[in-house]
């Protein structure tokens, strides 16, 4: 298990790298129009000497080059058009902790919430036709939505601003609230929809007959059995809270990480994009690992190395 | 009680001393059966049906073939409403002349009230044989009107009866209407103006309008018709009418009203909606078909060829951490942004979920007994995937599928949301909800344009995910039973 974890780190640095020269890549093809605010009323010389000053006239080999030497210093770059000037790392540590916190407590409360209703649904009727009711409604009014709804009603009922209020406690409510929403339904769904599975399998029958309680059988049988295809979406969902959420943030003015790389993106910020995607890489793989490790903790029939016999 | 229990004891002794005294006789009993194969052929046989039994699993279930049939009847609609008599353009602007009330966010209403005339206004009418319209159907009592009532051309005098500084009231060949009075009709004047009646003449050819109102927006009167009932009507000579109550001018399809309201450009939006539907429910099929088929077969060679899965797994590493908005932006840039670019765009970026999905379920029953029976038997990997490793996830995959179609409806709203999506003048649901989305906020009165598309996508996604699971429980060969 060791082996193949280290050997699975080697590759990563080397994915990253691929993953990094893609997106490198990918940038440089973007229309240079994005690169002004003003194109049209700038002459080709302008446009040609600002382009050499942002280094992107150089044959693309040597800006990648001159890239990964900088990358290899832990120089992430300054931003080109974001906050001009300053820092990349800066901005990113600025914001990162904001977004990271709200996203675990809302990830926190949707495993305590969703899994005991997922288990409850797969149990009792009365619980599965409220928890369906629920999961339907999340899954069937797009998330924009009932985003708007919980914001304008939410911050009447409690009597908040609409904005976000770091230093007051009450203002995390509503977006931590919204955003766990959807996970909740989520892992409900899901553990409901596997639990279900698992409940005609013979080893139930067979601890049936044992005369085991329905309690026990479900606890300690069928729940850990259906818990082992949601182990492997877990470490990356908790990974990537730090990304923050694009729709909530926006309405309710948080200063977090949601919505940064599409802004940077669509402002052609560079050294940013190269900067969180390169974060974001890190983030999958790492959580795409633990995810595969984890499973193989939880279920040990599950093996990843090589296996006499096997194709 | 006791004595139906002593009754009962009794019957039951009585029976079984009678079975014991009973004298047997042992050729009675035992015979030998004759060998006969077709017989014993037959003893495999059994009727027993997969997808049948799914089937008729799915039709137990009331609610999920009741959504099936709303979902079919939705479908069946989308396409059947543009030819339905009396149906606004989905991107006409519905900019009707000849009227001071815009149709710009109207409320919804079942009848198209565009505006109202004072009792005694003046208005020129006209029967036009109804086939001469480009819409069909208008009912026999009404006449289509007109503000204008004549043009006066240039050596022609006419007779100014009031002085206005925007306009004259005139009377010309016996009818009194309104005439322009500014820079550009230059009409002729008298030292003193004020003093009425006196006769003018204009440089240019003017038109006579049946109210001051005409005037203020002349370019809405310089074609189109509204139409008023002809009891609402008193029709004299030369073309000129006279409502003789409050009359109510509608427009063109006369009773038809724009049952969801419209938007801000005054396009209809119960066309929209339906026209919106169509498309976006093709881009979810589309991608759904493409996400699934291309995902599944990644997805078991990824689970189940050991040899792939380090490739597989570095390849999805790599391609699923490009950022999807890069992608984007890239591929609007390269294609025209479109539906079948939105189409190709979300197929390129959503297969690797539904891919790595199929691949863990894989891994969790790929070592299973009966697959490693199967192997100890010398059956292909191919057999293996096809008939041992993909019926056990139908139910899952169905599920999964079931979300795919609203989920990418649920995509198209985010890329329109960060401003990548669909043209703007092409109605989905997407587009119609970020617009509504937009005036949620800051215009509480027009919530109505967030509604109704609103309510569309949920009916479509609560089908899909009630006939999905429903579907997803009656594939589970385990509950044929």
């Amino acid at each position: 298990m060791l082996k193949y974890s280290i050997k699975r780190l080697l590759s990563a640095i080397f994915t990253l790298a691929i993953i990094l020269t893609i997106v490198f890549f990918l940038l440089r093809q973007m229309p240079i129009e994005g690169y002004f605010d003003n194109f049209d009323k700038m002459s080709e010389a302008t446009i040609n000497a600002q382009l050499r000053e942002m280094g992107l006239l150089d044959p693309f080999h040597i800006q990648l080059k001159n890239f990964f030497v900088d990358l290899l210093h832990g120089d992430l770059g300054t931003s080109a058009k974001y906050l001009k000037g300053e820092d990349v790392l800066t901005i990113i540590l600025n914001k990162a902790p904001l977004s990271l916190k709200m996203g675990l407590i809302s990830m926190g409360i949707s495993l305590l919430v969703g899994i005991p209703l997922g288990g409850a649904m797969a149990r009792s009727k009365i619980w599965d036709r409220f928890g369906t009711v629920f999961i339907v409604f999340i899954n069937a009014v797009p998330a924009a939505i009932y985003y708007i709804f919980i914001q304008i009603y939410g911050t009447t009922l409690l009597g908040i601003n609409m904005k976000f209020d770091q230093t007051n406690w009450v203002s995390w409510i509503l977006p931590v609230l919204s955003m766990a929403l959807g996970n909740i339904a989520y892992y409900a769904m899901w553990l409901r929809r596997y639990m279900v599975d698992e409940m005609t399998r013979d080893y139930v029958k067979l601890a049936r007959a044992k005369g085991a309680s329905t309690k026990r059988i479900t606890m300690r049988h069928v729940f850990r059995n259906s818990f082992v295809p949601m182990i492997q979406y877990l470490p990356s969902s908790i990974l990537y809270t730090v990304c923050g959420s694009l729709y909530i943030e926006s309405l309710y003015g948080i200063p977090g990480m949601g919505g940064l790389l599409v802004e940077v993106i669509n402002r052609q910020d560079n050294p940013m994009v190269q900067a969180l995607v390169m974060i974001y890489s890190c983030i999958g793989i790492v959580g795409l690992l633990i995810g595969d490790l984890m499973m193989g903790v939880v279920d040990p029939r599950i093996s990843f190395s090589k296996k006499e016999g096997s194709r | 009680m006791h004595t139906i229990e002593d009754i009962k004891s009794k019957k039951l002794e009585k029976g079984i001393h009678e079975a014991l005294n009973t004298p047997e006789n042992e050729d009675e009993l035992f015979t030998f059966a004759d060998y006969d194969p077709s017989s014993a052929e037959k003893t495999g046989y059994s009727n027993y049906s997969y997808w049948g039994c799914t089937l008729r699993a799915f039709f137990k279930r009331k609610t999920a073939v009741f959504l099936l049939f709303v979902l079919l009847f939705l479908v069946a609609f989308t396409f059947i409403q543009p030819y339905l008599p009396g149906q606004y353009g989905d991107v006409t602007i519905n900019d009707y002349p000849m009227s001071d009330k815009f149709v710009y966010n109207n409320q919804p209403s079942l009848h198209n009230i565009y505006s109202t005339v004072p009792e005694g206004t003046a208005l020129s009418y006209s029967e036009i044989p109804v086939n001469d319209k480009k819409w069909p159907g208008v009912p026999d009592e009404w006449y289509a009107v007109s503000g204008k009532l004549a043009t006066i051309r240039r050596p022609d005098r006419f007779t100014v009866l009031e002085y206005g500084e925007e306009w004259c009231k005139a009377e010309y060949k016996g009818v009194t209407g309104y005439v322009k009075n500014n820079f550009e009709t230059k009409l002729k004047l008298p030292d003193d103006p004020t003093k009425t009646p006196y006769e003018s003449r204009s440089n240019y050819t003017i038109t006579l309008y049946a109210t001051p109102e005409d005037i203020v927006n002349p370019d809405a009167n310089a074609d189109g018709w509204l139409y008023a009932k002809k009891e609402t009507l008193d029709v004299g000579e030369e073309g000129i009418a006279v409502t003789n109550q409050e009359t109510e001018l509608y427009t063109y399809p006369s009773t038809y009203g724009f049952l969801f309201g419209t938007n801000d450009r005054g396009q209809d939006l119960w066309s929209r909606v339906w026209s919106g539907t169509r498309t976006s429910l093709y881009i979810g099929f589309m991608v759904a078909i493409v996400e699934a088929f291309v995902g599944i077969m990644v997805g078991i060679l990824w689970g189940y060829v050991r040899k792939l899965d380090r490739i597989l797994t570095e390849l999805y590493n790599v391609l699923d951490n490009i950022p999807t908005t890069i992608v984007l932006i890239l591929i609007a840039y390269v294609m025209s942004p479109s539906v079948n670019t939105i189409i190709f765009a979300m197929c390129l970026t959503r297969w690797m979920g539904m891919a790595r999905f199929i691949r863990n379920q894989i891994i969790i029953i790929r070592d299973r007994d009966y697959n490693v029976a199967s192997r100890c038997l010398g059956v292909s990997s191919g057999q293996i995937m096809l008939k041992n490793l993909l019926p056990y996830l139908v139910s899952v995959i169905m599920l999964r599928m079931a979300l795919a179609i609203p989920g990418a409806i649920g995509n198209e709203v985010f890329i329109t949301y960060i401003g990548l999506g669909i043209p703007v003048n092409t109605p989905s649901l997407g587009n119609l909800i970020n617009e509504g989305r937009a005036l949620f906020v800051t215009a509480p009165s027009l919530r109505y344009q967030l509604l109704f598309p609103t309510i569309v996508l949920s009916i479509i996604t609560i089908s899909f995910y009630i006939i999905g699971n429903t579907f997803a429980d009656a594939a589970d060969p385990r509950n044929h039973l």
